[in-house]
């Protein structure tokens, strides 16, 4: 007797098994989003974009229109579509590299102009799909293949701080957050108050995921998590970072 | 200094503003008045003075505006106030000032130091109802009076090469209309001098007729 | 609402404001834009206008950012614009070959400058190989280039219903002399002539619930296997092969016994015109042919016309682009071919009439 693993319902069984190397990420963040998609019932008027990098292997993962665009382009394209039809939900789908390095400037611009889309990224700190290179979030010391010494913060700087760097240019009524895969019940939390936040036309939100890639990192299950829980947890502080409503003081 | 003439001409965006206003400078000019012709437009780098500028200096017109080779990247560098503009108004005898198009509209004259207290300034707004965003009374009065303050307007409408007698009569129609409803006088119609015999001294509302020549089509960039 | 142009009217404008005036009248919904000159009045009269009619706007952080915000606008459904000028469109081709890939009907209006580089803001014709053939991919789009006010009207109202009913990005190639001049034109409502606007159609959100009732739309420009994109591609092919008679348009000025015959586009066809005019009044057999779609090139038409004449002249404000499609698409017919290049600069009718005399 084979038991179907519970899926939700916005994922289409067709297209599973899905693509992603086992034990990566990305299938825990799309698996609480689309537990949100399902319980704010909103399949029906949800937009998925995706990026290139691994991103793109959710171009068919979903029961949900989906455009699959150009490296770090997502956020444009479903910001355009946002701004020409405001009954979508826009979500903007993607990496580390497509969101802090060739994207960057779109996510900054985008943040700065209070859009009301939802931009997702995961970071796994490298370049997973082009073979492991360095990227903004690469942590120190860390070797990819284009820091084959580790990388040095001398040379190319400490690991981009996204979340906080999207608070600090975003709109009082942004919503920022950091979760990880190493938690995904606070995760979806999080993805569920960003989504609400742009149905609610109330302005931007931004979560970034801290993910998995144990076929880059090279580690086994136990190193992996250690990655991502301790590793990456110095560098990248998990939490929400901007609520709109909450006052804060100091 | 009974009789200077203080006058900016401004206007909406390829309306004739620089045309008037240099038809103005060099009737001044053959009158042997002292003139000076600044050029104060700071959103396009293109259809400006600068150009004829050594054709108008020339015919005795002190002219202040940029030359294309003492600016670096024309259209890139931004347009840049040229220094002497911000003192134009202290200079000697008569003074005509060319505005460029703008949301600001008339608040670009805050650059220059005087504006504010200077008792022979004269601002006409030029018109040209065959241009669509000032094609009617309506549209002309919003136009004008989201300019601040003016002291008249200017007929100047025309269709460039293809321009007839009823075309200007049409104009001057309904820029008098809407300076009737603003409370302003129309200081003239302004037409081509190929049409001076069918058009005569004043037009079809009575307003004057200013007979020009184009300079500006010389202009472009 | 009312409609921005009530039947038809005679007006003097400048070409930019042509463009958002033709934009409005087309019915574009929204225009996405970046800064970049001699293109500004295009966003600056659309600006001014747009909210009168219920029209929209995104200045976006660059023209990357424009041409893909474009194609997420034309995705929703709505018929979406931009518009950009050198360096601006060297940006605008990733967007632009996404398009392609996608068949997404975008328009973008181009306000050619000098190139390469920053270079100038004023003028040229160096910008249509990249408007043609830009981007990594086949250039399959379409590109009117248009030499009068007129044009520039009647085309860009044009683009939006070739772009819809053929779902190729369409492009209305103009330049910084076109966008600055003025002279007079007829605006009107297309509805006044006759001119049915195509309707534009989502390609996402389309009503019901994807896995439900309809299957999700899942629209991508990534391939795994070289046969896969080789049937897309082929498929494109076949598509723009077959639609291409439809689509090209060119003008043809005393070609009928011409001897020599002077190809150019956009604003220079004015001076070859011109030309033509003046040596005819000399009794010279000198005929003017101009390309109006540079994609897809009036080939068939052009060709006939080279054979039947002793010389061609090619003229243009580039460093021989034209020349290269001429060239290309007059393979094999042994009329010799001459060129006439002011990279950049404009190019008058005195200048067309000394160059053609030389081989008259």
């Amino acid at each position: 007797m084979s038991v179907q693993p519970q899926m939700p319902k916005s994922w289409r069984s067709e297209t599973k098994p899905h693509k992603f190397c086992p034990g990566c990420g990305h299938p825990l963040i799309l698996k609480a989003l689309g537990e949100v998609i399902d319980e704010l019932n909103i399949a029906d008027r949800t937009v998925f974009g995706c990026d290139i990098g691994c991103s793109l292997l959710a171009w068919d993962f979903f029961n949900v229109d989906t455009i699959q665009t150009h490296h770090g382009r997502t956020t444009p394209v479903i910001v355009g579509l946002r701004r020409a039809n405001e009954n979508v939900i826009g979500i903007a789908y993607m990496g580390d590299g497509g969101g802090y390095a060739i994207g960057s400037q779109h996510l900054v611009n985008s943040a700065a102009r209070d859009e009301k889309v939802f931009v997702l990224l995961a970071n796994n700190t490298q370049y997973g799909m082009t073979g492991g290179q360095m990227a903004p979030t690469t942590l120190p010391g860390q070797k990819t293949e284009t820091s084959p010494y580790g990388r040095d913060t001398e040379l190319t700087g400490p690991p981009v701080q996204g979340p906080e760097m999207v608070a600090a240019i975003s709109g009082e009524n942004a919503y920022v957050a950091r979760g990880t895969v190493g938690n995904v019940r606070q995760l979806k939390k999080f993805i569920k108050k960003a989504i609400q936040n742009v149905m609610e036309g109330r302005g931007f939100a931004f979560v970034e995921a801290l993910s998995l890639c144990p076929t880059n990192w090279r580690t086994n299950a136990e190193d992996t998590w250690k990655f991502v829980e301790k590793d990456m947890a110095t560098y990248f502080k998990v939490g929400e970072i901007k609520v709109p409503g909450e006052k804060k003081e100091g | 200094m009974q009789k200077r003439v203080v006058e900016a001409y401004i206007g909406e965006y390829a309306s004739g503003k620089s045309e008037n206003a240099v038809n103005r400078a060099l009737e001044l000019a053959r009158e042997g008045e002292k003139v000076v012709l600044a050029d104060l437009d700071l959103v396009e780098p293109f259809y400006t003075l600068r150009p004829i500028k050594k054709l108008l200096e020339e015919k005795n017109i002190e002219v202040i505006a940029w030359e294309t080779q003492q600016v670096m990247g024309l259209g890139e560098a931004g347009s840049v106030l040229k220094p002497e503009m911000r003192w134009v108004l202290k200079k000697e005898g008569n003074i005509i000032l060319d505005i460029g198009y703008g949301v600001e509209g008339a608040k670009v004259l805050n650059l220059l130091e005087g504006f504010q207290d200077n008792p022979h300034l004269k601002i006409y707004v030029v018109v040209n109802i065959a241009r669509p965003a000032t094609a009617t009374v309506r549209d002309i009065v919003d136009y004008v009076q989201k300019l601040g303050n003016v002291d008249g307007l200017i007929n100047n409408t025309h269709v460039g090469d293809d321009t007839d007698v009823k075309t200007i009569q049409e104009g001057a129609r309904v820029v008098t209309a809407a300076a009737k409803e603003l409370n302003l006088p129309v200081i003239h119609t302004t037409a081509e001098k190929r049409l001076q015999g069918e058009l005569g001294v004043s037009d079809i509302c009575g307003n004057p007729v200013r007979y020009i020549d184009r300079y500006m089509p010389q202009t472009f960039w | 609402m009312t409609k921005p142009i009530e039947g038809e009217k005679k007006v003097f404008m400048t070409g930019n404001e042509v463009v958002a005036w033709a934009a409005l009248a087309a019915g574009a919904e929204i225009m996405y834009g970046y800064p970049i000159t001699p293109q500004n009045e295009i966003m600056h009269y659309w600006t001014r206008m747009a909210p009168k009619y219920g029209r929209k706007f995104l200045q976006t952080e660059d023209e990357i950012s424009a041409g893909f915000t474009c194609t997420g606008g034309v995705l929703a459904g709505k018929r979406a614009f931009t518009a950009t000028a050198g360096p601006g469109n060297t940006l605008m081709q990733e967007p632009m070959s996404m398009a392609e890939m996608m068949r997404i009907p975008t328009v973008l209006i181009v306000c050619q400058r000098g190139g390469p580089s920053t270079a100038t803001v004023i003028y040229s014709q160096q910008e249509t190989t990249m408007t043609c053939y830009g981007g990594n991919g086949e250039g399959f789009r379409i590109v009117y280039s248009t030499a009068t006010h007129q044009e520039l009207f009647d085309y860009t109202i044009k683009a939006f219903n070739t772009a819809w009913k053929y779902r190729f990005p369409t492009f209305v190639l103009g330049d910084g002399y076109q966008s600055k001049m003025r002279e007079s034109l007829s605006i009107y409502d297309p509805e006044a002539r006759n001119i049915e606007m195509v309707r534009a159609e989502p390609y996402v959100v389309k009503g019901g619930v994807p896995g439900e009732n309809r299957d999700p739309a899942h629209l991508r420009n990534t391939y795994n296997m070289e046969e896969e994109l080789y049937e897309v591609i082929m498929d494109h092919a076949r598509e723009y092969e077959k639609i291409a008679p439809e689509i090209i348009e060119y003008e043809e000025y005393e070609c009928d016994d011409a001897d020599v015959l002077l190809v150019a586009h956009g604003v220079v066809s004015r001076a070859a015109k011109g030309a033509v005019k003046e040596l005819r009044q000399d009794g010279k057999k000198v005929g003017h042919f101009k390309p109006v779609t540079l994609r897809p090139f009036p080939e068939k038409e052009l060709l006939e016309r080279a054979k039947a004449a002793k010389q061609v002249i090619v003229i243009e404000s580039a460093y021989g682009q034209l020349d290269k499609l001429v060239k290309s698409h007059l393979y094999g017919c042994s009329t010799p071919i001459a060129q006439y290049f002011r990279p950049g600069e404009g190019i008058t009718i005195e200048e067309v009439v000394q160059e053609t005399k030389k081989y008259l």
